[in-house]
């Protein structure tokens, strides 16, 4: 009766029910993972040699790998965003228009190119990080801020329009003050994309740590206990910046009810 | 029913727009005056009826001034100056000057009521205190107090609209375009909607509502000037795909302006319309 409709397209459950099957799904996937490993032939390890990965990652410093992979993120996210901003926001403005289209469609260049001329420019390491994430963030930044700003009805800036404000005043109103919570959902969105090109970047400088450092590590090791530990502590520190940018953007703007 | 004509309020010469290449609609012409009754307040309210696609949206962004005309123009008095030798001094219609309510009743969504109404007046010499005051008392008026610090998506259809005729009025003074004001409203909305105009009709002698709508005995009912959008018939037969007015009704001259309710004369008139709607 009541399992009938959990397999009834459209069909919305209770909370109760819906935590029911989300517990399920876990405990069998967690179920499958000790069981398919628990042989002496295996291709995935068990969870027993990831505990004993994350136990050596902890001793190993595994915090202050995150803080130091949380900061230059924080850094390049903030650079980037702020320029992306200035130029997206440039994008109702004819004249300027080309500069943004341009910058959005350079996402498509490979990374090895920019970065051979990045190292011509910039000498030492840890800013070599960050501007790699700058320039790859901002392009793809860039990219759907102008998404956004295209998608704004064109009733709304009529609406602007009809009550006296001037063209900049729309600029203002509208683009900027109007779409402000879509920032930071851009910023979500593009999250995985940063995060993944972190771990990259990283492993250009060891010394700076940071949770790049300790996979490039582990990887020498061909230790996959380890490997598996710091892939879920990666996914979940992702998760919950993504989780935190939701309830920041949700808090701040009453308004802003998208997903 | 005795009325005057006044000064004209409204006049469009001869406008034609288009979009790109295409031209939408075309010599187009409208001329309204301010009405005056013995003993009461009596604004203008002034209906465009055509079928889906004629071109009523597009008349409505060229009177706004929204959209630029391609040739022709939009005239209404300019109040900011001073009569001279008996005549009002006259200007070009400019994106602004008359208060538009699009069909989606659009208004900021990151401004509360109230911030959305403080901010219309922006360009007023009011005080703060003033402007709030002002923005209150209508509020309180259009039973919208109570929802004053919700945002647009936190309020029902009806409310939106309200929110957004009392914006443009704030801001724009005499002149009130609805692009089809009661479509999705129910019957309940209808009516205060209804109540609304009454409220604007009679807050001013010079106030002018132009409303749009596919409801012909609403608009026979309400408005006491009627336009009707459509093909005109090519000579050699059959209908041309440019829009223009193809009639107009003066319910005042008419004689059945300004009745309450909905009657037989109203009735005929209703018939009249459809007749010229279903031909062009
Ligand atoms: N931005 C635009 N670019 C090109 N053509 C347009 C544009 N907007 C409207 N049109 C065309 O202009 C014509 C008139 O459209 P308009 O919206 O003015 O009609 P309408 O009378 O308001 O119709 P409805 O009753 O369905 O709202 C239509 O044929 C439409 O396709
Ligand atoms: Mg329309």
């Amino acid at each position: 009766m009541k399992l009938k409709k959990w397999f009834k397209p459209f069909e919305s459950l209770s909370k109760r029910d819906d935590l029911l099957i989300r517990s399920i799904w876990f405990l069998v996937i967690v179920g499958y993972w000790f069981v398919a490993t628990s042989g002496i032939k295996k291709l995935f390890p068990s969870p027993d040699q990831v505990w004993k990965g994350f136990a050596a990652l902890y001793s190993e410093g595994l915090v202050v790998h995150i803080g130091s992979s949380l900061w230059l993120c924080l850094q390049a996210t903030l650079i980037s965003i702020i320029f992306s901003l200035i130029v997206a926001y440039s994008y109702p403005i004819p004249f300027l228009r080309p500069l943004p289209k341009l910058l959005s469609r350079l996402r498509y260049l490979p990374l090895t190119g920019i970065t051979f001329y990045l190292t011509i420019l910039v000498a030492d390491a840890r800013s070599m990080q960050v501007w790699v994430l700058v320039v790859f963030m901002s392009l793809y930044f860039i990219t759907s801020l102008m998404a956004v700003i295209k998608d704004i009805p064109e009733e709304e800036i009529d609406h602007a329009r009809s009550l006296k404000c001037s063209r900049w005043e729309i600029l203002w109103e509208v683009i900027i003050k109007g779409r402000m919570d879509y920032v930071i959902d851009v910023l979500r969105q593009n999250l995985a994309i940063t995060w993944m090109m972190l771990v990259t970047v990283e492993s250009i400088l060891i010394a700076a740590g940071g949770l790049g450092v300790l996979i490039k590590n582990s990887d020498k090791f061909m230790n996959h206990g380890r490997i598996v530990a710091l892939q879920i502590v990666i996914l979940l520190v992702g998760l919950a910046i993504d989780y935190s940018l939701t309830t920041l953007r949700k808090s701040v703007f009453r308004y802003s009810k998208f997903n | 029913m005795l009325y005057e004509k006044k000064d004209i309020i409204l006049h469009v010469e001869d406008l034609s727009i288009a979009y790109g290449d295409k031209v939408i609609i075309q010599n187009v012409s409208m001329m309204e005056h301010d009405v005056v009754r013995e003993g009461k307040v009596q604004g203008q309210t002034i209906a465009v009826l055509g079928r889906s696609g004629r071109g009523k949206s597009t008349l409505f962004r060229g009177i706004t001034g929204l959209v630029a005309a391609k040739s022709g123009r939009v005239i209404i008095p300019d109040y900011s100056k001073a009569v001279t030798d008996g005549l009002q001094p006259a200007k070009l219609v400019a994106e602004g000057d008359v208060g538009f309510v699009d069909q989606k009743y659009t208004l900021f969504r990151h401004k509360t009521i109230l911030d959305a109404l403080l901010f219309s007046m922006r360009n007023t010499n009011l005080s703060g205190k003033e402007k709030l005051e002002k923005a209150m008392s209508y509020l309180v008026e259009w039973g919208l107090e109570n929802v004053k610090h919700q945002y647009p998506n936190e309020l029902s259809g009806g409310q939106r609209q309200r929110v957004a005729i009392i914006e443009q009025l704030l801001s724009s003074g005499h002149y009130l375009v609805l692009d089809e004001p009661f479509s999705g409203l129910d019957v309940g909305n209808i009516k205060n909607a209804k109540a609304s105009f009454d409220l604007i009709e009679c807050a001013h002698e010079l106030n002018t509502i132009i409303f749009s709508t596919h409801d012909i005995e609403l608009a026979v009912e309400l408005a006491d000037s009627i336009y009707i959008v459509g093909y005109p018939k090519k000579p050699e037969g059959g209908l041309d795909t440019i829009g223009t007015i193809v009639a107009h009704f003066d319910l005042k001259k008419m004689g059945i302006a300004w009745r309450d309710g909905f009657d037989a004369d109203h009735l005929e008139l209703t018939n009249e319309i459809k007749r010229v709607m279903l031909e062009s």
